[in-house]
């Protein structure tokens, strides 16, 4: 009995070195992992999405103009199925009186998920049911071979090595700081590439089956959990046919009675397509800027999310906003404050 | 089922947990079910089920009534029956293309138009393995050593032990019968003993052989783009690899072996450490090297033909040459033999066989000349530096021989060889973007991982590791076996791209 209690406390301790080794070594940072940092029940909005959510909205810079924080659950290529897993998820801590969710690759076929795109969702989930759930639904719909789904959930299998590249802890370890609450801003945000505005169609074409099924999943679960959620179409350009498939998907929402704000169709925010975009999707900071600048002020106003700034509990969302000014500055040798004014006075 | 995959290690856990909660009675049929499960695991047909039946039935039958009439003629039929039958089917298994391509070589000798294809065969995983493990069991019955079993049961069981199907050791029937049927009560020490023993598996396989594994693979794969040195590094590491890679599988099957509480023979001694290819193979796959002498070697040697030959040479070449003829004749024989038991390639013949018999026969007749050498030189054969150079020379000497062995074909390697002594070029890779992978650090494990082997080895040498360290105190002791674990997780060789399932030695 003896000998079977010390093996047992081996096995604790051996578990609790892994997770550590694990959490400095392999897991690469983005916007989900941050979310899981964040204390219980203090985020008032959570925006599901893209690389869209953590490039466009700058949640601390809302959080100091209006005082409501955002929670980010966004990854780069995101799959639409990874939505309703993400949003049982953030149910598990969080809260929160809005759900925003980005719908622009609604319309991606599940067939062409690339690995990448999965794993950034499903390597960062903590480990439970819904994180195995979120696994076997996405390859289920994608064409992955059978005899790499064990990768996918045992994670380490493929991230074993990747500590050999150098910047992997300096990142890990807080060293090299790119996101502010889930918002992304390093060097490559700074980029500012011209784009060629076309225009966005009202054209309909149907979406496929499989992405229909998934939506109304997604709408389904919406209802049954009585959720606050806005859909949104961020602003970025679309290939004609994409543009189209999404507008179905516009119909179908406002169908389930859910509001859908396209902000290819809002003209209230200046976006410079010469100047605001770091590639075709993506705005860069100066972009979001104005985006967060237009969008965080429609949340106040429209939806009850409660100013946080005088609460002590809520001083680290103040010192990220510092930080990232710091390193505004020390990226781009400008004022963010004076960024600010110069969107503020258009 | 490789060894080093997740389902092999669920498999074994189950397994083991299941065998020490069923009653001691019972225990035998839970490796019986279980080695049945892995034997048709990746192979199961009516087929397959065929093959396994034919060698079981024979060694069970042809055990029982060899027995009966051991001291008479019918025992004798019976012997060469059953030993025929298993033989046959190993041989028709897995033997058939080197037939085939013996035949179109001396079709194209003699200017016959006409190529027999070559076959492919569906044989059950370790047939190489069980096969002769069941000779030897007809043959101990035969020798009286042995009593045939009459459960035909644990006769299946003795036959396909599942931890020896994947890459031996070969065992004998005497010497396991006991551990196989007997139930094993849970062993606390033998568990920890067990469990670190499969963690020294791990680290020679992922760590060390896999690491190797991709030079040696990139430049064997891809001769035209390389010549001179990195040949050479690739036919050197090789060795290292296949060492790494075999010993580190038989450390996996030991572990597992001892924490259920079967003893099997040991199969590696340091053969890297040895003086002479004699001793290495004194070292190396210990228990195909013992089969071989006690059911070949020796009984050829004892066999009237050799006896009678032994007479004639002597009177022909003198007492001191002409006992050895028999004796060498006997050795060619048994090394041809092992080469063949190695693959039905001719590859294996030359790599495995024929030329671990010149090194060994060379040693021996020129044993004389350098021990005269040495005294007239005053070479003192005791220093540090000699034997290291005793050391290099056999593990050039062996590492040559494997360029046939890791050959696609002879030809192939007489490429390899002509290749080594070209000038040090490569339009490929470099060999240390091959190492590194690109970084400094992957580079630095891959010569640790070098030095790592031989550190392995003298530690061997000095005695049991795994005693050692259970000895210590719990705070060293866990210190010890959490570094074990890290260094495998952390640095070991996995993921995609890792097919937990080649194992160089998993082939025969």
């Amino acid at each position: 009995m003896k000998n079977f209690f010390k093996f047992i406390i081996f096995i604790i301790i051996f578990i609790i070195l892994y997770c550590f080794v694990f959490k400095i070594l392999w897991i690469e940072k983005n916007p989900i992992s941050y979310f899981y940092d964040e204390p219980k029940d203090s985020l008032d909005v959570i925006y599901i999405g893209g690389s869209n959510v953590h490039s466009h909205f700058n949640t601390v810079l809302a959080y100091n103009k209006y005082g409501f924080t955002t929670g980010c659950l966004s990854s780069s290529a995101q799959p639409f199925i990874a939505v309703q897993y993400l949003i049982k998820e953030s149910e598990k801590r969080q809260t929160p009186n809005l759900y925003i969710i980005d719908i622009s690759r609604v319309a991606d076929s599940y067939s062409k998920i690339e690995e990448g795109a999965i794993r950034k969702v499903t390597d960062t989930m903590k480990f439970s049911k819904n994180k195995l759930d979120a696994i076997n639904a996405h390859l289920n719909y994608s064409n992955i071979k059978k005899e790499d789904y064990i990768n996918y959930y045992f994670s380490q299998f493929l991230y074993h090595d990747i500590w050999k590249q150098p910047w992997v802890i300096s990142f890990n370890l807080g060293l090299d700081k790119s996101y502010y609450k889930g918002y992304k801003m390093s060097y490559d945000n700074l980029v500012r590439q011209k784009q060629i505005k076309s225009d966005y169609s009202n054209d309909i074409i149907e979406l496929p089956e499989e992405n229909k099924i998934v939506l109304q999943k997604l709408l389904n679960y919406i209802k049954k959990e009585n959720l606050n959620v806005l859909f949104i179409v961020p602003k970025r350009l679309y290939k004609l046919e994409e543009n189209k498939k999404i507008n179905d998907a516009i119909s179908i929402i406002e169908d389930n009675k859910y509001n859908v704000l396209n902000f290819n169709l809002v003209n209230d925010f200046d976006v410079d397509y010469s100047k605001d975009f770091l590639d075709f999707a993506h705005l860069n900071v100066y972009g979001a800027t104005k985006f967060t600048l237009y969008f965080s002020d429609y949340l106040s106003k429209n939806y009850e999310l409660p100013d946080h700034r005088k609460d002590k509990n809520y001083l680290s969302w103040e010192e990220e906003y510092n930080q990232l000014k710091v390193n505004f500055k020390k990226l781009s040798g400008k004022n963010f404050d004076s960024l600010l004014e110069n969107n503020m006075n258009n | 089922m490789g060894l080093t995959s997740i389902i092999f290690a669920l498999f074994s856990i189950i397994v083991i947990v299941i065998y020490f909660i069923t009653p001691k009675r019972f225990k035998w049929m839970v490796l019986l079910i279980s080695s049945i499960f892995f034997l048709f695991y990746d192979n199961f047909s009516l087929y397959t089920i065929i093959q396994a039946l034919v060698v079981l039935l024979s060694s069970y039958i042809f055990g029982l009534l060899i027995d009966k009439y051991k001291t008479t003629k019918k025992g004798n039929l019976f012997f060469l029956l059953g030993i025929g039958i298993i033989l046959c089917l190993l041989l028709y298994l897995k033997y058939t293309n080197l037939f085939l391509t013996t035949l179109n070589h001396f079709c194209n000798l003699f200017n016959i138009n006409y190529t027999f294809n070559l076959v492919y065969r569906n044989s059950l995983i370790g047939i190489s393995y069980y096969s002769l493990i069941m000779i030897s069991y007809l043959v101990d019955i035969k020798r009286g050593t042995c009593k045939a079993q009459k459960n035909i049961f644990k006769c299946m069981l003795f036959m396909s032990y599942f931890p020896i199907l994947n890459s031996g050791p070969f065992i004998r029937y005497n010497d396991t019968k006991n551990d196989l049927y007997e139930g094993h009560k849970f062993n606390y020490y033998s568990f920890c003993s067990g469990l670190l023993r499969i963690c020294f598996g791990f680290v020679k396989i992922m760590v060390i052989s896999q690491r190797f594994a991709v030079i040696v693979d990139t430049i064997y794969g891809n001769l035209s783009s390389y010549s001179g040195i990195y040949i050479l590094i690739a036919v050197l590491l090789f060795t290292l690899q296949l060492y790494s890679n075999f010993s580190g599988s038989i450390d996996i099957i030991m572990g597992i072996s001892e924490i259920i509480g079967i003893k099997l023979p040991e199969n590696f001694t340091s053969p890297l450490l040895s003086k002479t290819i004699t001793e290495f193979w004194r070292n190396w796959h210990i228990t195909l090297g013992a089969w071989l002498k006690d059911y070949i070697f020796y009984p050829l040697l004892k066999s009237n033909f050799m006896q009678s030959l032994n007479v004639r040479c002597k009177k022909i070449f003198g007492k001191k040459i002409g006992k050895k003829i028999p004796l060498y004749l006997s050795m060619f024989i048994m090394w041809i033999l092992i080469g063949i038991w190695h693959g039905g390639a001719y590859t294996f013949i030359i790599g495995t066989g024929l030329l671990q018999f010149i090194y060994i026969f060379l040693e021996d007749i020129l044993q004389p000349v350098a021990l005269k050498i040495n005294n007239k030189l005053k070479i003192n054969t005791n220093s540090f530096i000699y034997r290291l150079y005793q050391n290099i020379r056999t593990y050039l000497l062996f590492s040559f021989s494997m360029i046939f062995f890791r050959a696609s074909s002879v030809s192939n390697a007489i490429q390899i060889i002509k290749s080594i002594f070209k000038n040090h070029v490569t339009t490929g890779n470099k060999l240390f973007d091959l190492a590194s992978k690109g970084g400094m650090l992957e580079f630095l494990i891959f010569i640790i991982a070098i030095f790592l082997v031989f550190i392995i080895e003298v530690l061997e040498k000095k005695g049991n590791v795994r005693e050692k360290i259970l000895k210590q105190n719990i705070v060293v002791r866990w210190f010890i076996i959490y570094a074990i674990l890290f260094l495998i997780i952390i640095f070991g060789c996995y993921g995609p791209g890792y097919d937990p399932a080649t194992f160089i030695y998993r082939q025969f």
